[in-house]
């Protein structure tokens, strides 16, 4: 079905993709979640392949939201047990606006479609057509994110790690910055602070797009949350376990004062 | 407008065996997508399913990393990645902004498996590709 709905409204894996239906229990939970819209995989594929009406039906769901655009695909078959899609289909940053949208989802189709894609699909015995649902979201501007796991990813010990550094969370997901790095035990007790080496900073340009902006070498290696944000994180660990189950994988962001959860799903490194 | 432009499609000799109504549906199958200058459209060896007609611009193509021609609009490639599941023969990069219509192995099968004489014309299409290969 070619459908567009609120996150709220994302309920189905196999219409909107783990990824939207995550955020969409997030909402419903009452989780502070960035405003945005799931898109079924047949409505992706219809825009991809310009047919107006799709293309109308997503800028009409679209246009309420503000400010600059995430579109992130949330295929399916994505992060599930057998085989990780993620990697292979593209997340578009900082889509400037409705009118962008159409474009960056059919790139984002053609994402699941190239022949890395293919290679990978065929590797893991999935030569199929790739159903691509797709989140969009206001893209938030924040001043710090991270990631952070509610059990120890390396060791399996039952607390927080959270790895955090300035501006949109890419600069850690992508590995390129070494983050901050903190423990939390379950009631939200620091039990280490270890300051990275955060040289960039990954942010929104005006025109659509991410820049990467040198940091200054202080405020590279001053501690980018504090002990209240870090309760926080603490507190947004415990409500994320309580909804989704233990050993989450969070991604999360600071934004104008307000912790904000990105993307949450189950651990999948070592030690769990 | 959705799908690649008829007369373009009519002219790829895998297509030539199909009528008109016939290629129109195949037409309507086919994607719009983009590239930057220098990126990498399709990569020798790696998998595939789509096959590309060029709307616009130029693309280099390359094998064992050897120059070996120069695309421009008109010009096709990938087709066999409609029929196997093979690998590419050879790498092709986009040498200025490249605009293409792509068609998938997913989209291009069920027509052909719904439609008996569409899939007997492609036979013929591929026995005179083949003819023509042994007499080369």
């Amino acid at each position: 079905m070619k459908e567009v709905v609120p996150l709220g409204k994302a309920r189905d894996t196999a219409i909107f993709g783990s990824k939207a239906v995550g955020m969409g229990d997030a909402v419903r939970a009452g989780l502070p979640v960035p405003p945005g819209v799931a898109l079924s995989g047949p409505i992706v594929d219809a825009v991809a392949s310009g047919e107006e009406r799709a293309i109308e039906k997503v800028a009409k769901a679209v246009r309420p939201l503000h400010g600059p655009l995430a579109v992130r695909s949330s295929a399916v078959d994505e992060d599930g047990a057998e085989a990780s899609f993620a990697g292979q289909h593209l997340t578009l940053l900082n889509v400037p606006s409705v009118d962008e949208v159409a474009p960056a989802l059919s790139e984002i189709w053609w994402s699941a479609n190239s022949d890395s894609a293919i290679t990978y699909r065929q590797r893991v015995g999935l030569f199929t057509r790739p159903s691509v649902a797709v989140v969009i979201q206001t893209l938030l501007d924040p001043d710090v994110a991270g990631v952070m796991f509610t059990k120890n990813p390396m060791s399996g010990a039952d607390e927080r790690v959270i790895e955090a550094s300035w501006g949109l969370g890419e600069a850690v997901v992508a590995g390129l910055v070494i983050p901050d790095h903190f423990r939390l035990d379950r009631s939200g007790q620091v039990l280490e602070r270890k300051p990275g080496r955060k040289s960039i900073s990954i942010r929104g340009v005006p025109g659509g797009g991410t820049v990467e902006e040198q940091v200054s070498a202080e405020l590279s290696e001053r501690l980018c949350l504090d002990d209240d944000q870090l309760g926080e994180l603490g507190r947004l660990a415990s409500r994320s376990e309580q909804i989704y189950g233990p050993a989450r994988d969070i991604e999360w962001a600071f934004a104008g004062g307000t912790l904000y959860l990105l993307q949450c799903r189950a651990v999948t490194r070592a030690g769990i | 407008m959705a799908g690649a432009p008829v007369d373009a499609v009519r002219r790829v000799p895998l297509f030539a065996e199909l009528d008109r109504h016939e290629v129109e549906q195949i037409a309507r199958l086919f994607k719009e997508r983009r590239f930057s200058k220098g990126e990498t459209v399709v990569r020798e060896a790696s998998g595939g399913a789509a096959f590309f007609l060029i709307d616009s611009g130029e693309a280099t193509v390359s094998v064992g990393g050897a120059d070996r021609a120069t695309l421009q609009a008109g010009d096709y490639f990938g087709e066999i990645a409609l029929i196997d599941e093979g690998t590419r023969s050879a790498t092709i990069t986009a040498s200025s902004e490249l605009v293409c219509y792509g068609l998938t192995f997913w989209d291009f099968r069920p027509l052909v498996q719904e439609n008996g004489a569409i899939g007997w014309k492609l036979l013929q299409s591929m026995a005179k590709k083949l003819r023509a290969a042994e007499h080369a």
